[in-house]
């Protein structure tokens, strides 16, 4: 009974101080809502649409003219210049107003009948990789099909109907497979983890917080006091409240990805918030470690946002984790997310069987017993009661 | 005149003093500048994925199905790690990451081929990372287009070997990647990452040192009342505005010019033309900065406050999603935050080798900023020492705005 009322008092008086403190409803509550505002709202096509590029067309027959619209019509790319020569379209492309330039050959049209094979050159600005590789998509395609096209030509010519052409033109064509996105979706890959990264941020921080604004307000020994001097019913009592807020959050990221944007979800609902709950938890265990590892609030939060802001990268979501130095891919299963991130390919992306992602699990919950050991740590770090000396 | 620059100078030494003093700053000022970019830049070190781990699945079990595989196997973006019985055998590899993808090839493949009808090859790939897709596609797409012009040729060539080339494929096709050759990681990411590394740290650093000024109660001391020179905000807010600018001179040149050397990242611009440029970025960057700085209500709420926003700004920039695919509103609340236009004409500079003119929308924009802020920076010091005086108890009359 004494002690349900030790973590109940630290509970119930955590629960007044939230709402209270401007730092918490924009740190905690506002800051997801409105990245999760952004960041959906600006990929909210998926793929980008209509990216600007020039075609330098020294042929201009009536085949350069369209193959120009043929590439205009593709959804991605958005033929903004036709009529450039080939060194404004690059001053063009230095002004960032556009992303690649075709050029189409003199007498293109004729050349490439009469078997001269005449080259089309095409330029991405790969210093904004994603877009460079989007419209190089679009312009390999073109430039292919403009070779099948020839190709069907002559062939007609020599006399093969069209049944009989394409596998000419094409023997072996390549049917990719997509797991999981099959559309490609950029916002799906990214957003899926930008968000709990963010997520991860916030726990790790303001559970340092937490305990260090206690004692930085000289209510370090008060605190342990409340709960009978018990430090695991402090911890328990003083992180309880936070891990209902976030889970909350949580809920409303799932429903926001998963419902609203109908993103992939091929392990149903469980597995997923298993895994978010699981890093929420996670986060928490982290901070813990962190707040007792160096005793000091601010370097402490110095630390975990250092920690987080490294986790986008290290966890391998955008550049994968086997391309790193072999070290950097061993240090990212110290990060929480980089576990939350492995369950996430499996569940929602891939589906399969939740025995394979048991050890992320584990290694999620593990974070939460590893700082266990710490406690006794952060109990000196209340009883101590001394903020920067 | 002279006692517009004496004032400043005051201010502007006051708070060098100050900074130096507070470890806090002296890491946010010069310690995470000095490590953060070498820490990220080695992730992506490596800026290209190699040799992705793909199993085949050959129902084929002819020489034409082997060769498609070890032509695969042969380019440098994918590995073949072996054959798999059937398609279960090689699900289940997948989903114990011995692969991340399945190339498979039907029972007709060969057959078909012999019997001139289009034949079909199935990548499967696992979406835990774009690369990978990527990657095994190229190979395969490549390795079909090769093998598939050594069949038409044997199909349909019956000329000189000229026509044969030309049967082979009519029109050739030429990517070049421009600025950054290699299509790396690095190269696309780091510039962005390496500005906004100069305006989220001098964000938090002085957020840090009004929060600090907040918890000591010191804000009559960090008010211009104390210095005893009768100094008025505006040229206060300057004053302190350069003392962080003259830092972070030295820490661009650190950021700007040796971190890309060490990694060799593209760097074609003048290093006159940056430092222009950078100039104004970190007086609109400083001035931004300084505005947000009174929001911190004690000294380790910096970090609570504004650590998520790095994310954001990068995004918002147009880096990684296309500026010209984001939505016009978004576009808007972009171009007013500082490192929006410092990222774009950095970009461009640096990595594209523009001059001077091609950046001058960048250049000026930040000017504006660097102006606009600094007001709002003094209305926002104003407003902050009335509201703290207030709560003191401390009245004391502000003194006119003046130049």
């Amino acid at each position: 009974m004494k002690v349900r009322a030790g973590i109940r008092l630290v509970f119930s008086r955590e629960c007044k101080r939230i709402p209270s403190s401007k730092v918490c409803i924009w740190g905690i509550v506002i800051a997801p809502i409105l990245s999760m505002i952004i960041l959906l709202g600006m990929m909210r096509n998926g793929l980008p649409q209509q990216i600007p590029i020039a075609v330098v067309d020294y042929d201009n027959s009536s085949t350069s003219r369209t193959l120009i619209r043929q590439l205009d019509a593709f959804p991605k790319t958005n033929v903004k210049f036709k009529s450039l020569s080939f060194r404004e379209a690059r001053i063009k492309m230095e002004k960032m107003e556009i992303f690649a330039i075709l050029t189409i050959p003199k007498d293109f049209a004729r050349e490439a009948v009469s078997g001269d094979r005449p080259k089309l050159v095409y330029y991405t600005n790969n210093s904004f990789l994603i877009s460079g590789s989007l419209l190089f998509q679009d312009l390999k395609i073109i430039s292919t099909l403009a070779a099948a096209s020839v190709g069907l030509q002559t062939g007609v010519a020599k006399g093969y109907t069209e049944g009989q052409l394409m596998p000419i033109v094409r023997p072996i064509s390549v049917e990719a497979h997509p797991l999981g996105n099959p559309w490609l979706n950029y916002s799906v890959y990214l957003n899926n983890m930008f968000l709990p990264g963010i997520l991860q941020l916030i726990v790790m921080i303001f559970t340092i917080s937490g305990f260090g604004a206690e004692v930085k307000s000289g209510n370090g020994r008060k605190l342990l006091r409340m709960s009978g001097s018990s430090i695991f019913r402090t911890i328990a009592g003083k992180l309880l409240p936070y891990t209902i807020l976030y889970t909350i959050i949580a809920l409303l990221m799932t429903s926001v990805l998963y419902h609203y944007n109908g993103f992939p979800l091929n392990s149903g609902f469980l597995p997923m918030f298993f895994g978010y709950f699981l890093l929420i938890i996670a986060s928490q265990g982290f901070g813990l470690i962190l707040l007792a590892a160096f005793k000091n609030y601010r370097f402490s939060v110095s630390i975990a946002c250092l920690v987080c802001m490294i986790a986008f990268s290290l966890s391998g979501f955008s550049f994968p984790g086997q391309a790193m130095h072999p070290s950097l891919y061993a240090l990212s299963f110290i990060l929480p997310l980089k576990h939350f991130f492995l369950i996430y390919v499996d569940q929602a992306l891939n589906g399969i069987s939740i025995g394979y992602s048991m050890y992320h699990y584990a290694a999620l919950l593990g974070f939460l017993f590893l700082s266990v050991f710490f406690f006794g740590r952060i109990r000196k770090f209340l009883e101590r009661n001394v903020y920067e000396s | 005149m002279k006692k517009l620059f004496l004032d400043i100078y005051y201010v502007w030494v006051k708070e060098l003093k100050r900074i130096f003093k507070d470890e806090a700053t002296l890491i946010l000022f010069f310690l995470v500048p000095f490590v953060y970019p070498l820490l990220y830049t080695s992730i992506y070190t490596n800026e290209v994925v190699r040799e992705v781990k793909v199993v085949a699945v050959d129902d084929s079990r002819s020489s034409l199905a082997r060769e498609f595989v070890r032509k695969v196997d042969a380019t440098a973006d994918v590995e073949i790690i072996g054959y798999a019985t059937d398609m279960e055998e090689a699900e289940e590899a997948m989903r114990r990451k011995d692969a991340y993808g399945i190339l498979y090839i039907p029972e007709d493949f060969s057959r078909k081929l012999h019997t001139q009808q289009q034949t079909q090859v199935m990548v499967y790939a696992d979406m835990s990372s774009i690369l990978f897709y990527k990657n095994m596609l190229l190979s395969a797409t490549e390795v079909s287009l090769d093998m598939g012009t050594d069949i038409r040729i044997n199909t349909v060539g019956y000329g000189t070997q000229a026509q044969d080339k030309s049967t082979a494929q009519a029109v050739a096709n030429e990517w070049v990647t421009l600025y950054n050759p290699r299509s790396g990681f690095a190269g696309f990411l780091i510039p962005a990452v390496l500005v906004l590394i100069i305006q989220q740290t001098l964000l938090l650093g002085i957020s840090t040192i009004i929060g600090t000024h907040n918890d000591k109660k010191t804000h009559t001391i960090a008010s211009r009342l104390r210095i005893g020179k009768n100094v008025n905000a505006f040229r206060f807010t300057v004053g302190k505005a350069l003392a962080y600018v003259l830092i972070y001179m030295f820490i661009s040149v650190w950021i700007f010019r040796v971190v890309p050397y060490l990694f060799r990242l593209p760097q074609m611009g003048d290093p006159v033309t940056i430092g222009v440029f950078i100039f104004p970025f970190l007086l609109a960057a400083t001035f931004f900065s300084m505005t947000l700085s009174y929001f911190c209500s004690q000294r380790e709420f910096s970090m609570l406050l504004f650590v998520f926003t790095g994310v954001i700004f990068l995004f918002l920039s147009g880096v990684s999603w296309p500026w010209d695919a984001i939505p016009a509103p978004l576009k808007g609340i972009a171009y007013i935050i500082p490192s929006t236009p410092g990222i774009h004409g950095f970009i461009k500079i640096n990595t594209m080798g523009a001059t001077f003119q091609d950046v001058m929308p960048e250049f000026i924009t930040l000017w504006i900023h660097a102006g606009v802020y600094c007001l709002t920076a003094t209305l926002m010091y104003l407003w902050w020492i009335k509201n703290m005086a207030k709560k003191i108890g401390v009245v004391r009359t502000s003194q006119p705005l003046a130049l």
